[in-house]
């Protein structure tokens, strides 16, 4: 039935599409794309050392063309750090590259790389012109994946995706429904082909959202399995292949509300992995609030707020018994700044934030807790 | 007796400087009138195609008047917003920005010339080479 249902909408797709290309639409390829470059100041209090850099954070180019009527392609290159293979600074990852078909406000597909919807920043996460900060809130920003598991709490690809709106009066209930790879990515080269899951598990995901005039609310999950757990098998004495597939759910739930000059934007993300071991703990916990007001139509004032807590699990490498200590670290953000638009294309930003990176009383992970305050300025460009 | 003249003066002025928009469109397209909540799924790219398949093509005025904050104010969005959610499409790879005139008298010719098309101007330019699909008020 399944294979019937696939084969019906292959053939409808090969259909329309060379009905499509029998128009001869066409349409040049469009390039286009932005840049961050910012000046960013940290101060320890306490321990580390402070300092302060320059920084192109970001360059992304993109690449869109209409194929034919209803088809588009696009692909999205992105350039970190003052990138520089020449000096090993930064990276250069190919974000996106997929293929769109639009058969109506109702139903998009879009097939090949992307990043999934999951709350309301995830997608738009990377696309700095849109974004008031310079720093983001916490797990869409990247620079924090030294002491936060970024990939853990959001899904970051996936390569099929459905998503349209079904119009209810004056409301919209928005949808879009996901499957992308588990997170099992290899990344030795020595063990097998890199970029490649090495399991026989998908993630699956999506969101379900509600819109009526500038108020818009939403729900967003993820399911995968990972073998990430898979090392610490022998140390809570279960069989081999116990941990191999430890079931991981992320669960979202975004609110976005415009009044006047008012803006409130809103996330939270719970991650849970169901590993039925009752020693281990990995739960993740996010959200943040910001509230924003347009000083006039180019000025944006903003106050926001960010939390994440992290559990953990040491077993010390020396024992080979169990010995799993359970930990936390929380991360408290509070933050405030600006931006101004000074025409269509370019945006100037100021950024102040404290950001206190705390651990369990019981359990230390952290030799010290960590404040930092952070100033920053960037200017934002689209091309 | 003085004091009335200047009154009536004053509510004349003011009423000679009283605009309407037109929201116009190309003569193929298929509408005879349009709402509010239509015209934000046009110009706010939710809708990218009319019922024929025909791609909707909106424009936008590049200089801020009058006309136009009649227009967004009719839309329930300022302009800053509506740029915030053509450049997010924009990026996101699912449609391109309104194309920005430099005047309502080349709105009202590119929307004469463009099928699909549909723009907005000063009621008072509208001519029966358009379709006129509503008339807004500053007070809509």
């Amino acid at each position: 039935m399944n294979q019937s249902l696939i084969r019906i909408i292959f053939i409808i797709f090969i259909l329309e599409g060379s009905s499509c290309f029998a128009q001869s639409w066409s349409s040049p390829i469009k390039v286009f794309g932005f840049f961050q470059t910012s000046f960013y100041e940290s101060m320890h209090l306490g321990g580390s050392e402070d300092y302060n850099t320059f920084n192109t954070q970001q360059l992304n180019l993109f690449f869109q063309k209409e194929l034919a009527k209803k088809w588009t392609s696009f692909v999205n290159f992105e350039i970190l750090n003052n990138f520089s293979s020449n000096k090993q600074w930064g990276s250069l990852n190919l974000e996106e590259a997929w293929i769109k078909y639009y058969a109506g406000p109702q139903f998009t597909l879009r097939l090949g790389l992307q990043i999934p919807t999951f709350n309301n920043l995830n997608e738009i996460k990377n696309r700095t012109p849109l974004l008031p900060y310079i720093v983001r809130p916490l797990v869409y920003e990247s620079s924090f994946g030294e002491f936060l598991a970024l990939e853990e709490m959001t899904p970051e690809r996936a390569f099929v995706q459905t998503n349209g709106f079904i119009p209810i009066s004056k409301s919209k209930i928005d949808y879009a429904f996901y499957i992308g790879n588990s997170p099992n990515i290899n990344d030795n080269s020595l063990y097998d082909q890199t970029g490649i899951d090495t399991t026989n598990t998908l993630l699956y995901g999506g969101r379900l959202g509600f819109r009526i005039s500038d108020l818009k609310i939403g729900l967003s999950a993820t399911y995968d399995k990972t073998n990430a757990f898979k090392y610490l098998e022998p140390v809570v004495n279960v069989a081999e292949g116990f941990l191999e597939k430890v079931q991981r759910t992320r669960l979202g739930g975004d609110l976005s509300y415009d009044f006047h000059s008012l803006r409130l934007e809103s996330e939270f993300i719970m991650v849970n992995y169901d590993d039925d071991v009752k020693e281990l703990k990995f739960d993740k916990w996010f959200h943040y609030f910001t509230l924003g007001y347009f000083i006039d139509e180019e000025v944006f004032l903003y106050y926001s707020y960010w939390y994440t807590k992290e559990f953990y699990n040491y077993n010390n490498p020396a024992s080979s018994t169990l010995d799993i200590k359970n930990g936390y670290i929380k991360v408290v953000v509070p933050t405030v700044g600006l931006s101004y638009h000074m025409t269509e294309r370019i945006t100037f930003k100021g950024q102040a934030a404290q950001a206190r990176i705390l651990d369990s009383e019981e359990f230390k992970l952290l030799e010290e807790h960590k404040t930092e305050n952070i100033f920053s300025l960037a200017v934002s460009v689209f091309f | 007796m003085y004091i009335k003249k200047v009154l009536f003066v004053i509510l004349l002025l003011c009423g000679s400087g009283y605009s309407q928009v037109a929201i116009i469109a190309n003569k193929s397209v298929k509408l005879d009138k349009i709402e509010q909540a239509e015209l934000l799924d046009y110009y706010s790219r939710d809708l990218k195609f009319w019922d024929n398949g025909d791609p909707i093509i909106i424009f936008d005025l590049k200089v801020k008047n009058e006309i136009r904050d009649i227009f967004y104010k009719y839309l329930g969005k300022s302009s800053s917003r509506m740029k915030s959610i053509w450049m997010k499409k924009m990026l996101l790879g699912e449609g391109d920005p309104p194309e920005p005139l430099d005047s309502e008298e080349d709105m009202l010719e590119k929307i004469i010339e463009t099928p699909g098309s549909i723009g907005f101007i000063n009621a008072e330019l509208v001519t029966d080479e358009v379709k006129l699909l509503r008339i807004i008020n500053d007070e809509d």
